[in-house]
């Protein structure tokens, strides 16, 4: 006797519930999609990236801008030792950002400060908001 | 569903939310070393407490953010990182080393130095 029944149909709630459990929008998420977490925010003038990348050095991070997106790429070492625990996210790691505004290029500047790396993109000057005045013909 | 938060976490919460810092344990020759994963935290705002056989490390981030962003994408924030290690006998509790770089906090045990063998006369007598 075979059973076709889908409990997630037939009970609705039981589906829901799934989702929420798994792909909770916590604002901490313990299980993280992708490595390292990354805070994208804007005001009128700048774009920020943030990532939280400790044990690294500046010189061990690699950023690529295209005229589309920032790419933040890198390697986190392992020490060496006999592991009795290892947690610590290791190996390679990438992020992309899409940038949906033209950056000036030219005056993008990147800090690395406790492990979190800072990127500060402003934005060109034609897609800043400009006044326009109106003249009355 | 989205709540609207900041960074700097909902205003009407007190405590700041607790976070579990990633931590290796491993062996080496000379003792025992334990790094955890805390950006954010500067030195002034961690501290290491011994009590017993437990060693428990507290760290609070720093705001980052500043107040006129928008956020378009949050993945982290701040918070307090909290996680204590249970010693063994044979660390040498007065020759504990701690450092903070990077976000990263080294900590190193060394072990006790055991006593030198030594030949014990016999009296005769």
């Amino acid at each position: 006797m075979v059973f076709d029944l889908d409990f997630n149909t037939l009970f609705p709630e039981r589906m829901h519930r799934l989702f929420e459990e798994v792909f909770k929008p916590e604002f901490f998420a313990q299980r993280r999609l992708a490595y390292p977490p990354l805070n994208l925010s804007e005001d009128a003038s700048t774009v920020f990236v943030r990532c939280e990348i400790p044990g690294v050095e500046m010189k061990d991070i690699e950023l690529t801008l295209t005229d589309k997106s920032l790419i933040v790429k890198g390697e986190r070492a392992t020490e060496k030792g006999k592991y009795f625990r290892q947690e610590r996210p290791a190996g390679l790691f990438q992020r992309i950002v899409s940038l949906n505004v033209p950056v000036d290029r030219e005056r993008v500047k990147a800090t690395l400060v406790d492990g979190i790396l800072t990127v500060v993109l402003p934005k060109a000057e034609e897609c800043l908001p400009k006044k326009i005045s109106i003249d009355i013909a | 569903m989205s709540t609207k938060n900041t960074p700097a976490g909902r205003p009407e919460e007190k405590a700041l939310p607790r976070l579990v810092p990633a931590t290796d344990i491993l062996e080496r020759e000379d003792g025992f070393y334990v790094y955890m994963d805390m950006p954010g935290v500067k030195k002034e705002d961690l501290s290491l407490d011994l009590q017993d056989s437990e060693l428990t490390v507290t760290g609070k981030t720093s705001v980052v953010a500043g107040e006129k962003e928008n956020f378009i994408e949050v993945q982290f924030g701040v918070g307090e990182y909290r996680r204590s290690v249970s010693l063994a006998e044979i660390v040498d509790r007065q020759k504990i080393r701690a450092n903070l770089k990077n976000g990263v906090l080294e900590l190193f045990m060394p072990r006790v130095e055991k006593a030198t063998p030594r030949r014990i006369e016999i009296q005769a007598g």
